[in-house]
């Protein structure tokens, strides 16, 4: 064979290999994507960790990222290079991990709009970014898509996907499908008429855009393709809006992405309507609190299910979007599952978006269960809320949610098990009318919160999605806000909130580990193998995101800003103080 | 994205209604946010507002460094300030109360960017950077001198400085 063919067919192998890793679980000691895998389960088949040796891990190495935003997210492994993003000004550093010292190779510091720190809601977060095609490509908050390219660091496009002055910023990690960047944006607070856009991996070019509200067109549903498992009907997404509320609707899509190659399909959720007094959008507020699965080739709209119809009480349904084949009621099922925020733990048949179990997973008293035959909440009438129904007390979960939609899920095929943070918070919610003026907060809630039942703030569970049970719960002083990780030597991990990072059995949650990070965790651990053949496990320290504004008494590094303690946590200012760091752990 | 509320709330809200409409009038009338014709009653004495001023060059004040509040002091214009301060929106992003949530506590006494009326106003009517929108458009000077007027009335707490767990 000439040696010109021969290096085609290598190449075509290896870009053939290439792809076929991205598709399947992380099998190679890579973290190439924000989820670790497509089916966003945050495994790690990696094994050399066990419940036997976990006791012996320690710290190898930290790096502080000179930033103090809330470390949302998780760093990328690609070969030999670790890759971290900081929260606003967005830094990406690429670290050689072949090197003692692991020293960067590069950092990239892009030019990015302080503007947007006053439209982004919730803290200057950003949740991570994601390896395509020698390509990092991440989101920067001010509403730009940037693609790095993995080797040098230099930027290969850039482009404007939000706008600020609409109240739009980007906090989430982007999905990347074949030659498609889908990426979404901010703003439930600030009243945008949500989206999704796909970019072109090469070009940066806009390919499509598909609004999650408004008209059909805009929406991309069309007659045929788009059948949502309850109810039908045409012009969903304006005739569940009373007059044009949809036109500041929200929906904004700010957290995971997941996708089933066998389905062509990608799943994410939209988040709150806006503004929260629901008596200024009465109705379902169509497909706000949802998920949608649409194709990612042209954005067309396949199912979309409604967690929370005209959500009253900031329930987002950004939390991730978990793909696991199940067993359910005696039957093989394509699952979908999903933790939201209203305190239901949902088990969905991914190719329809029917619901094939949802139970509550926190304390909630919002709804009594979820209708299996409709698929709509049984709501419980003392507890729902409005400008005429002035301050409704002690409702569960508090608009933090039963978990963050930030702390995702992980999933083993080894246990059948999920494992998720939670909140056990409540709260009063006294709404009154908001004003909508373009670029400024279109809210208008006061809402405190409360510790929930039981004497704990949040905890770690591991639950059983195809019974819809929890099977064993850790139970921390402190709202969990961590995302989680389960390996292949069956232990999980996560982080807390006053700044422990844990491991623990993924089998009975026996804590096996623990370490002091320095600041509290808000992201997301990953595993992966280095270069020496050994199996690590990285994690961000760095408070933040809600916490910034909920416990502002955690901030020192602002004279003119001092705040007292939140009622409900008083004492986690003694506990931890701002500052990003990467931790990386090993045996 | 999620979450935002009031935690720490020292003073109830007024419920006062909040049109946005009404609320425009009011910034386009001279004689909306006045008090009324009797003369006002002795401020009561605040705690000493601490800043950062700015400091000239040459110890020279440029011109317009000094910018008066024609309303410094007024009590029914801090009343309309507070109406004002969650018609347009302040509160979703300084609290309630300006107690502090994504945009900095605005009732600790202590300014960024400074403290005297003229450049609390200036930070308002311009904005400033790391995301405070100008709101000299949509309120004009009296509007904003409004606004200032009620920031300036929120009496800062006592003991701010030192947090204890002992």
């Amino acid at each position: 064979m000439p040696r010109a063919q021969l290096t085609a067919v290598f190449v075509c192998l290896a870009v053939a290999a290439a792809a076929a890793a991205v598709a399947a679980p992380v099998v190679d000691g890579q973290w190439l994507m924000p989820s670790g895998d497509y089916a966003a389960t945050r495994y790690s088949p990696l094994a050399q960790i066990t419940a036997r040796n976990a006791k012996s891990l320690h710290p190898v190495w930290t790096f502080s990222t000179g930033v103090l935003g809330g470390h949302e997210g998780q760093p990328l492994v690609v070969g030999d290079t670790l890759y971290v993003v900081t929260p606003w000004p967005n830094v990406l550093y690429a670290f050689d991990l072949s090197r003692e010292g692991y020293p960067l190779r590069w950092k990239y510091r892009p030019e990015v709009s302080a503007n947007a720190l006053g439209i982004a809601c919730c803290d200057s977060v950003n949740r991570g970014a994601f390896y395509a095609d020698g390509r990092i490509v991440y989101n920067l908050l001010d509403g730009h898509t940037v693609a790095i390219d993995a080797a040098t660091g230099r930027e290969l496009w850039k482009t404007q996907v939000a706008t600020l002055g609409n109240g739009e910023t980007t906090t989430m990690a982007p999905l990347v499908v074949k030659n498609r960047v889908i990426v979404g944006a901010s703003g439930g607070e600030f009243g945008i008429f949500g989206w999704v856009k796909a970019l072109d991996l090469s070009t940066g070019q806009l390919v499509w855009s598909a609004r999650n509200l408004g008209s059909d067109a805009e929406m991309r549903a069309s007659p045929g393709t788009f059948k949502p498992p309850y109810g039908s009907g045409t012009e969903l997404g304006t005739s569940t809006w009373a007059g044009d509320s949809w036109r500041t609707g929200g929906a904004p899509v700010w957290g995971w992405m997941a996708y089933d190659p066998e389905l062509d399909l990608f799943f994410y959720g939209t988040g709150n309507p806006s503004p929260y007094n629901p008596e200024q959008r009465l109705g379902d507020n169509k497909w706000s609190t949802s998920v949608l699965a649409r194709r990612p080739q042209d954005g067309a709209l396949v199912w979309a299910y409604q967690f929370t119809p005209h959500d009253n009480w900031d329930f987002d349904a950004t939390g991730a979007m978990v793909l696991a084949d199940l067993t359910v009621g005696g039957r093989a099922v394509k699952a979908l599952v999903h933790f939201d925020k209203n305190g239901f733990a949902y088990t969905l048949d991914r190719a329809t978006g029917k619901v094939l179990l949802a139970e509550p997973f926190a304390p909630l008293n919002w709804a009594r269960s979820v209708d299996l035959k409709t698929g709509r909440p049984v709501l419980e009438p003392t507890t729902q809320t409005g400008a005429s129904r002035g301050n409704v007390k002690g409702i569960c979960p508090s608009l933090e949610g039963g978990v963050s939609p930030a702390s995702p899920p992980a999933y083993s095929p080894r246990t059948h098990l999920f494992y998720t943070s939670t909140n056990n918070l409540c709260m009063d919610y006294a709404v009154s009318r908001a004003n909508f003026i373009k670029g400024t907060p279109f809210v208008g809630v006061t809402s405190p919160y409360l510790p929930g039942p039981g004497g704990y703030r949040g905890s770690f569970i591991a639950w059983d999605a195809a019974t819809g049970r929890k099977v064993w719960e850790d139970k921390e002083p402190f709202p969990n806000w961590s995302g989680a990780l389960v390996t292949g030597g069956d232990v999980a991990f996560y982080g807390t909130l006053d700044g422990w990072f844990k491991s623990v059995d993924a089998r009975s949650g026996k804590e096996l580990s623990k370490f002091k990070v320095g600041s509290g965790v808000v992201g997301n651990p990953i595993s992966y193998l280095g270069p020496d053949g050994r199996q690590y496990v990285a994690i961000y320290a760095g408070i933040g995101g809600d916490w910034a504004l909920l416990a502002g008494d955690t901030r020192s590094d602002d004279p003119t800003d001092v705040r007292s303690p939140a009622d409900y946590v008083k004492d986690i200012a003694r506990h931890t103080s701002q500052g990003g760091i990467v931790w990386i752990f090993g045996l | 994205m999620t979450d935002r509320l009031y935690l720490r709330r020292s003073r109830p809200r007024s419920p006062a209604p909040r049109a946005l409409a009404a609320l425009l009038v009011c910034a386009a009338l001279p004689g909306c946010a006045k008090h009324d014709a009797a003369p006002a009653p002795a401020a009561p004495a605040l705690p000493a507002v601490r800043y950062e001023a700015h400091l000239f060059a040459g110890e020279i004040a440029p011109p317009g460094a000094t910018l008066r509040n024609p309303h410094a002091g007024d009590p029914a214009v801090a009343r309309n300030g507070a109406q004002l301060f969650t018609a347009m929106n302040c509160d979703g992003c300084h609290g309630g109360d300006g107690s502090g949530w994504v945009g900095p506590n605005l009732g600790d006494g202590r300014w960024r960017y400074g403290g005297t009326d003229g450049e609390v106003f200036s930070s308002i009517y311009y904005g400033r950077p790391k995301g405070m929108p100008a709101f000299g458009g949509t309120l004009g000077a009296e509007g904003v001198w409004t606004l200032v007027t009620y920031l300036r009335s929120l009496p800062p707490p006592p003991d701010l400085p030192t947090e204890s767990w002992q």
